[in-house]
């Protein structure tokens, strides 16, 4: 463990960028607090605990262009320009049709491989425990896990990106990341963790790139009595989260609960604008499409909201989770349930984001109360599924 | 940390399209067309029967299909597409010698292996003969290797039924005992009237050594398995291929997902087995 004085902080900042892209928390005009590229003399703001949106599109790009395709015709450009792979169209034999007019065939797609550049090397410098544990956990999504491709977009940027993450001293009321398994000063997916005390931070290395950190000048020693300091912030921070649900037993709960009508009401307010699912440092789910000007285009993924109603529409017409309640169900159970037993891990990190930002006041933690316990065993179901029916009602906590 | 570079991370990008060129093109009904493509690198596709592919129309998207045609055909593919969307309308203005990108074959297929030297009950509904073409055609260029085989195909009306020439083929052969319906008769049709469950009247089935392989709507599910287990079938015997809206076909994006399960890695065939432990996967 180092100590990093407040004095130091702004000098480490600039030894950071010195080799990397350092992205922090700064106020944008309107005064709202995001992530930006940091540069020096920038103001960095570690007061606000959260940003609105977490640091996801670091990593995860809200929209991300991976291919680069234009149309040229065949032959007229080919004399005048090297076309890029265009190489193909020529040993081909023509189909067995008429031939085309001469030097008039038809158009075909040059393909072009997006660079690699926008993978930098970069610090994400004073995110929250909760929001390094959010890629920490949409990791095994992309990272191959479990046999499924390893997604090359998303790991190019996630290997090149160092997190130094800020313990939370005073967490929000909708904070709940003790809950879910975290912390305050939660090191999942940590390279460096500071924590604040008096004059500074003290300053742990989770990780070999974490240790690299450490190397700058302005780092000193502990001193006595900082150590335990820090543990003291810790300590109460953690005591500050009052858990709001149980987590043992949850994916049981949404599983026996999958068909209760308490869905229905706590989905009624439910307007389908997706907030939720863009401010949650794990949401992952995305879209692709081609955008196109003229002949020339670009191949993006973009980030997708599951409460859409065309989210899962079919070509058909068929839409197996056409009504919305369903969709609501979905995204808790995928948090909690499906993708626990597919990964081995939650996707939520306790940030209280969505509860904060939700347009009509949705809470997670109401929904998990009243839809996550599980039918015990020997006891009579019916017992059960009456709390579930009176919790939907009042909205009071069990 | 870096085992590969970015950049090798990006050229082996399960994302990126392999190019295929259109070779031929047959208008089957109003809106159907079977297109008949050639990977350019010269490749064989290398699918199973039941597995889809991506296709690009570059500057419009891309979009899941189901291979309709055998791996017993050779080097090329067919994937007979209905004019709906964008993509589909952006493939239908593309001509023979046109580019489109592919990736796949995705997904799981149809148990072939695992069929050999049983029987096979065939059932298909409406555009579910798309898929299950794939699965028909192998069995039949290797007949020798099954048993009976029994092919069940129901559409809306005589309008819709998909690959006539062929249907004629399979209706003459006498090692298949293949049935039609059709849920509205139009004023030629002398065949049989009603859903395809219908069918189940006229055809006898072995509970202990058939495997029913089942492609349709969801409507057509409920009520098909209804009649096969009730020939005693067991659960973990029928076959299904399940419809999903897959978008990266990778297991990531998240479009396809019924409960834990990504269709497009773990299906899109599944046992029924299976289905009935997943909430929705029968809606």
């Amino acid at each position: 463990m180092k100590f990093l004085p407040q004095d130091q902080l702004e000098a480490f900042l600039a030894h950071l960028a010195e080799s990397a892209i350092v992205v922090a928390p700064q106020r944008d005009q309107d005064g709202v607090l995001f992530f930006q590229p940091w540069e020096a003399g920038a103001e960095v703001e570690f007061e606000q605990l959260l940003t609105r949106q977490s640091p996801k599109d670091y990593v995860f790009r809200q929209t991300e262009t991976y291919l680069k395709f234009g149309y040229q015709m065949k032959g007229k450009a080919a004399a005048e320009e090297e076309e890029v792979g265009g190489k193909k169209s020529k040993d081909e034999p023509a189909a067995e049709e008429a031939p085309p007019a001469e030097g008039e065939e038809p158009a075909h797609e040059v393909l072009q491989v997006e660079t690699v550049e926008d993978a930098p090397e970069q610090v994400i410098f004073g995110l929250r425990p909760c929001d390094a544990r959010g890629y920490y956990q949409m990791d095994q999504v992309f990272g191959g896990y479990g046999g499924f491709y390893y997604d090359p977009y998303y790991m190019a940027k996630r290997e090149a990106t160092t997190l130094v993450a800020l313990t939370c001293a005073q967490p929000w009321s909708t904070c709940f990341c003790t809950a879910v398994y975290g912390s305050p000063s939660g090191t999942d997916g940590v390279d460096l963790l500071l924590t604040g005390i008096e004059g500074g931070f003290t300053a742990e290395a989770l990780t070999e790139r974490g240790e690299n950190l450490l190397g700058f000048g302005g780092f000193a020693d502990v001193g006595t009595g900082q150590a335990d300091a820090a543990q003291t912030v810790k300590d109460e921070a953690f005591a500050a989260i009052d858990p709001p649900f149980e987590i043992e037993g949850v994916p049981q709960g949404l599983r026996d609960n999958f068909e209760d009508p308490a869905w229905h009401d706590l989905q009624m307010r439910c307007i389908s604008c997706g907030t939720c699912t863009y401010v949650c440092p794990n949401c992952y789910c995305f879209n692709i499409t081609d955008e196109m000007v003229e002949k020339s285009g670009e191949r993006v993924r973009t980030w997708d909201n599951c409460f859409n109603p065309g989210y899962t529409l079919e070509t058909s017409g068929h839409n197996p989770r056409e009504q919305k309640f369903a969709r609501f169900r979905n995204r808790f159970s995928h948090k909690f349930w499906y993708y626990p037993e597919k990964y081995d891990s939650l996707l939520c990190s306790g940030c209280g984001r969505c509860i904060r930002y939700c347009p009509t006041k949705i809470d997670l933690r109401e929904v998990i109360r009243t839809l996550g316990r599980p039918h015990a065993a020997e006891a009579a179901p019916a017992e059960d599924s009456e709390a579930a029916g009176v919790h939907a009602q009042t909205g009071e906590d069990l | 940390m870096n085992v590969q570079t970015a950049a090798e991370f990006i050229l082996d990008s399960p994302f990126l399209p392999r190019s295929a060129e259109i070779i031929r093109k047959d208008r089957l009904n109003d809106t159907e067309t079977l297109y008949q493509l050639r990977l350019m690198d010269g490749s064989e596709l290398g699918h199973l029967p039941g597995q889809f592919v991506e296709l690009s129309v570059y500057g419009v998207g891309e979009a899941p299909f189901s291979i309709s045609s055998s791996p017993t055909r050779g080097r090329t593919f067919e994937l007979c597409i209905r004019r709906v969307g964008d993509v589909t309308g952006g493939l239908e203005r593309l001509g023979l010698g046109d580019q489109v990108g592919i990736r796949g074959p995705l997904g799981r297929g149809f148990p072939v292996e695992t069929m050999r030297g049983k029987k096979a009950l065939l059932i298909a509904g409406g555009l579910g003969i798309v898929p299950l073409r794939s699965l028909i055609v192998n069995i039949l260029d290797e007949r020798e290797d099954f048993g009976d085989v029994t092919i069940l195909y129901g559409s809306k009306s005589p309008d819709d039924l998909l690959f006539r020439d062929e249907l004629t083929q399979w209706e003459a052969r006498e090692d298949v005992d293949f049935r039609m319906t059709t849920d509205i008769a139009g004023p030629k049709w002398k065949g049989n009237v009603g859903p395809v469950t219908t069918l189940f009247r006229r055809i006898e089935v072995d509970s202990r050594n058939t495997v029913p392989v089942m492609v349709g709507p969801p409507v057509m599910f409920r009520h098909v398995v209804k009649q096969v287990l009730a020939c005693g079938i067991p659960e973990d015997r029928i076959i299904m291929s399940l419809e999903r809206r897959m978008k990266c076909g990778i297991g990531e994006c998240g479009h396809c997902q019924i409960n834990g399960v990504y269709v497009c890695q773990e299906g899109p065939v599944f046992t029924y087995a299976e289905l009935k432990r997943m909430e929705e996967a029968m809606l």
